[in-house]
C-alpha cells in the first residue's frame, strides 16, 4: 500500500465534504444554526439510531399499561407455558404470566436501576470532584484514597460482597451500584478541574474575590460537562448489564419484581433453554438492543463534545 | 528506575493493608465468631467454657490485635474455615484455582491476539467500510450481556448441533486431562469475546495515535515499504498501551469469569464466589475479595514497572 493510496482513499466523510463544497460553490449553503454539539451529534448516524431505539424502548416501558392488557405479576394457572400467540406475544411462563408484559414492565425497573444509579453517582461524583479538585488539600487526599480503594476491587466482586452484607432489595442494589460508581466520575471531574484551575479566567475570577464554591460550580463545571455526560451514558449501559448479570445469578433485585435480568433467570434451566426460546431470547435481545443504543449515544456524545477523541 | 519502583510499592502496600483492614472489620462485625462456629448448635455448652475458649484463641483481645492475628494468618495462607462445612478456605481455593487459571489464561491470550490484530486493521483502514463494520461489531460485543451470549452458544452448539458439552469441566467419565478440551471451548470463547472488543478499541486508538507521529513520516520519507512502516514502527509503539490494557482487563476478567463460570457450571473460583454469596458464607466471600484486590494491585504494579522499562518518559515524567 503506497502513500498515494492512503491519500486518495475516499471515505464517507470525504464524500460529505465534497458535497458541502459543491453546495458552497453553488451558494446554497446556509449559515449553521443551533448548538454545534447538537449538530455534530445529529450528523452521526449510529448515534441517531441509538437515540431512536433508546427512546422507543423507554417510552414502551413507561406506557406499558397502554401497550399490553396483561398484569406482569398476576399468576394465571389456566394459561401456563403457552407459546407466542396473538394474545400473548412472547408467550407465558410457568405460572401463566404474560412475558411481553413482563418485558415492558421489567424495563421500567431495569432502566430505573441503570439510569437512576448512573445519574445519582454522577451527581455525587461531580459535587465531590468539583469541589475537592478545585480546593485540593486534605479533603481531596482523603477522597482520592477512598476512591482508589473502591476502584481496586473488580466491580462484580465489590457488588457481590456488598450484596452479601446488605442483602437483596431494589434500594440496596441501587445503593451498591452508586457506591461503586461515583469514583469514575469523581476522578474525571477532578482531573478536569485540576487542568482548568490554572486557566486565566479562573485566576481572574479568583482575583475578583469570588468564593471557591461559586468559581468551581458556576464557572468551571460547565467546561467539564461534556465528558461527564459521556460517562453517564456509558455507566448507564454498564449498570444495566450488571443488574441483568446479578439478577441472572439470582442475587440482584428480588425475583418477585420483574426486571430484565429476573426474566432471564429462568434460562438457567436447560429444558427452558431448549424448549421455550420465547421465555429468554426476546428479553436478551431487548437488553442487548437497549445497551447497544445507550453505547451508541455515548459514543456520539463523545465525538460531539470532544473533538480530540474522534478517531 | 529503582526510586520509581519504590515509590509505586509505597503507594500500593499501604492500600492493600488498608483494604485488608476494612475486610477484617466486615468479618469482625458480622454476627458469630470462630467459637460459635465451632460449637454444636444442639448441645448446650457452659458459657464459662466458651469464654475460656475465646480467651485461648485471642478473641477477647483489642480489635487491632485481633486484626494482627488474622492478618499474619492470611500472610501464611491461613484464611480460616468456610461457614458451610467448615473446610479450610485455602484448601477449596487451591482446588478451584486451576480451573479459573485455565479459563482466564486462554481468554487473555485469545483476546490479546484478536483484539490487537482487529484494532490494527481497523486503524490502517480508518474511515472505510471495514473500519466501520469492525467498530460497530465491537460495540455489539460489549453490549450483549456475556451470560446471554453464553446461553445462545449453549443452545446452538450444545443443544441443537450437539457438537460441544453443555458445561462442566473434568467429568467422571473422562480418562485423561485432554478429554475436557471440548468443555473448555465455549466458556473461554465467550469470555474472550467481550474483552476482545475492549482491546480492539484500545489498539485502534493507540495505532492511530502512533501513525500520526513524526517518526512515521520519517520512516516513510526514508522510502521504507508501507508494511514495514506500519508493523515495525507503528505497531510496535501501539503495542505498549495494549500491554497496559492487560492490567485493565484483569478486573473485567475476574468479573466476567464469575458469570461465565456460572453459565457453564465451570468449577472455578467465580463459581465458588457466587455459591458463597448465596450461602452468605462471609469468610469465603471476603477471602476471595481480598485475594482479587491483591491480585489487581500486584498486576498493576508489575504493569507500571513494565511500562516504565519500555517507555522512559513514564519513569522520568514525575507521577
Amino acid at each position: 500500500m503506497a502513500l498515494s493510496d492512503i491519500v486518495s482513499r475516499r471515505t464517507r466523510l470525504d464524500r460529505q465534504f465534497d458535497q458541502l463544497r459543491r453546495l458552497e460553490e453553488a451558494g446554497k449553503l446556509k449559515p449553521a444554526s443551533g448548538s454545534r454539539v447538537v449538530r455534530k451529534f445529529l450528523n452521526n448516524r449510529l448515534a441517531v439510531i441509538g437515540l431512536v431505539v433508546f427512546t422507543l424502548i423507554l417510552l414502551a416501558s413507561i406506557f406499558a399499561p397502554l401497550l399490553t392488557p396483561w398484569d406482569p405479576t398476576k399468576i394465571n394457572l389456566r394459561a401456563i407455558n403457552q407459546s407466542p400467540s396473538w394474545e400473548h406475544w412472547f408467550g407465558t411462563d410457568k405460572t401463566g404470566r404474560d412475558v411481553f408484559a413482563r418485558v415492558l414492565y421489567g424495563g421500567r425497573i431495569s432502566i430505573l436501576v441503570g439510569l437512576g444509579s448512573a445519574l445519582i453517582s454522577a451527581l455525587i461524583g461531580v459535587i465531590i470532584g468539583c469541589y475537592a479538585g478545585y480546593v485540593g488539600g486534605w479533603l481531596d487526599a482523603i477522597v482520592m484514597r477512598i476512591s482508589e480503594a473502591i476502584m481496586a476491587f473488580p466491580e462484580i466482586i465489590l457488588v457481590l460482597v456488598l450484596v452479601t452484607i446488605l442483602g437483596q432489595s431494589l434500594f440496596n442494589i441501587m445503593a451498591i451500584f452508586i457506591v461503586g460508581g461515583w469514583c469514575g466520575i469523581y476522578r474525571l471531574v477532578r482531573a478536569q478541574m485540576l487542568s482548568l484551575r490554572e486557566e486565566e479566567y479562573v485566576q481572574s475570577l479568583r482575583s475578583f474575590g469570588l468564593n471557591r464554591a461559586l468559581i468551581s460550580f458556576k464557572h468551571m463545571l460547565p467546561n467539564a460537562l461534556g465528558p461527564v455526560m459521556v460517562n453517564i451514558t456509558l455507566s448507564t449501559a454498564a449498570f444495566i448489564l450488571q443488574e441483568a448479570g446479578l439478577s441472572f445469578l439470582g442475587l440482584g433485585v428480588p425475583l418477585s419484581m420483574p426486571t430484565w435480568g429476573n426474566i432471564l433467570n429462568v434460562a438457567q434451566d436447560l429444558t427452558v433453554l431448549r424448549n421455550s426460546w420465547y421465555l429468554w431470547l426476546p428479553v436478551g435481545i431487548f437488553i442487548s438492543l437497549f445497551v447497544l443504543s445507550v453505547n451508541f449515544i455515548g459514543d456520539g456524545l463523545r465525538d460531539a463534545t470532544d473533538p480530540t477523541a474522534q478517531g | 528506575m529503582l526510586t520509581y519502583i519504590i515509590r509505586r510499592v509505597l503507594i500500593i502496600v499501604p492500600m492493600a493493608i488498608g483494604i485488608s483492614f476494612l475486610i477484617y472489620l466486615a468479618l469482625d462485625l458480622s454476627p458469630g465468631d470462630a467459637v460459635t462456629r465451632m460449637l454444636n448448635p444442639v448441645q448446650t455448652v457452659d458459657p464459662e467454657r466458651i469464654e475460656e475458649l475465646r480467651r485461648a484463641l485471642g478473641l477477647d483481645a483489642p480489635l487491632l490485635v485481633r486484626y494482627w492475628i488474622w492478618f499474619s494468618g492470611v500472610l501464611q495462607g491461613n484464611f480460616g474455615r468456610t461457614l458451610t462445612g467448615g473446610v479450610p478456605i485455602s484448601r477449596i481455593l487451591m482446588e478451584r484455582l486451576p480451573a479459573t487459571l485455565e479459563l482466564s489464561t486462554i481468554a487473555l491470550v485469545l483476546s490479546s491476539i484478536f483484539g490487537a490484530i482487529l484494532g490494527t486493521i481497523s486503524a490502517l483502514r480508518r474511515g472505510t467500510t471495514t473500519d466501520n463494520v469492525l467498530t460497530v461489531a465491537g460495540m455489539i460485543g460489549v453490549s450483549i450481556p456475556e451470560f446471554f451470549f453464553g446461553l445462545v452458544a449453549i443452545v446452538i452448539f450444545a443443544l441443537n448441533l450437539q457438537w460441544l458439552p453443555v458445561g462442566g469441566r473434568l467429568l467422571p467419565s473422562y480418562d485423561s486431562y485432554w478429554d475436557h478440551i471440548p468443555n473448555l471451548i465455549m466458556p473461554s470463547l465467550v469470555l474472550s469475546i467481550m474483552m476482545t472488543a475492549g482491546v480492539m478499541r484500545y489498539a485502534r486508538a493507540a495505532m492511530l495515535d502512533a501513525l500520526s507521529r513524526e517518526f512515521i513520516k520519517t520512516a516513510r520519507s526514508k522510502g521504507l515499504p508501507e508494511w514495514r512502516v506500519n508493523l515495525l514502527h507503528g505497531f510496535r509503539v501501539a503495542l505498549t498501551p495494549v500491554v497496559v490494557l492487560i492490567g485493565f482487563r484483569l478486573p473485567i476478567l475476574i468479573g466476567g469469569s464469575v458469570i461465565v463460570e456460572q453459565v457453564f457450571q465451570w468449577p472455578g473460583l467465580g463459581n465458588l464466589f457466587v455459591l458463597s454469596v448465596r450461602n452468605k458464607d462471609l469468610p469465603t466471600v471476603m477471602t476471595i475479595a481480598l485475594l482479587s484486590v491483591v491480585l489487581v494491585l500486584v498486576v498493576s504494579l508489575v504493569i507500571d514497572i513494565l511500562t516504565a522499562i519500555i517507555d522512559p518518559r513514564v519513569r522520568l515524567g514525575g507521577d
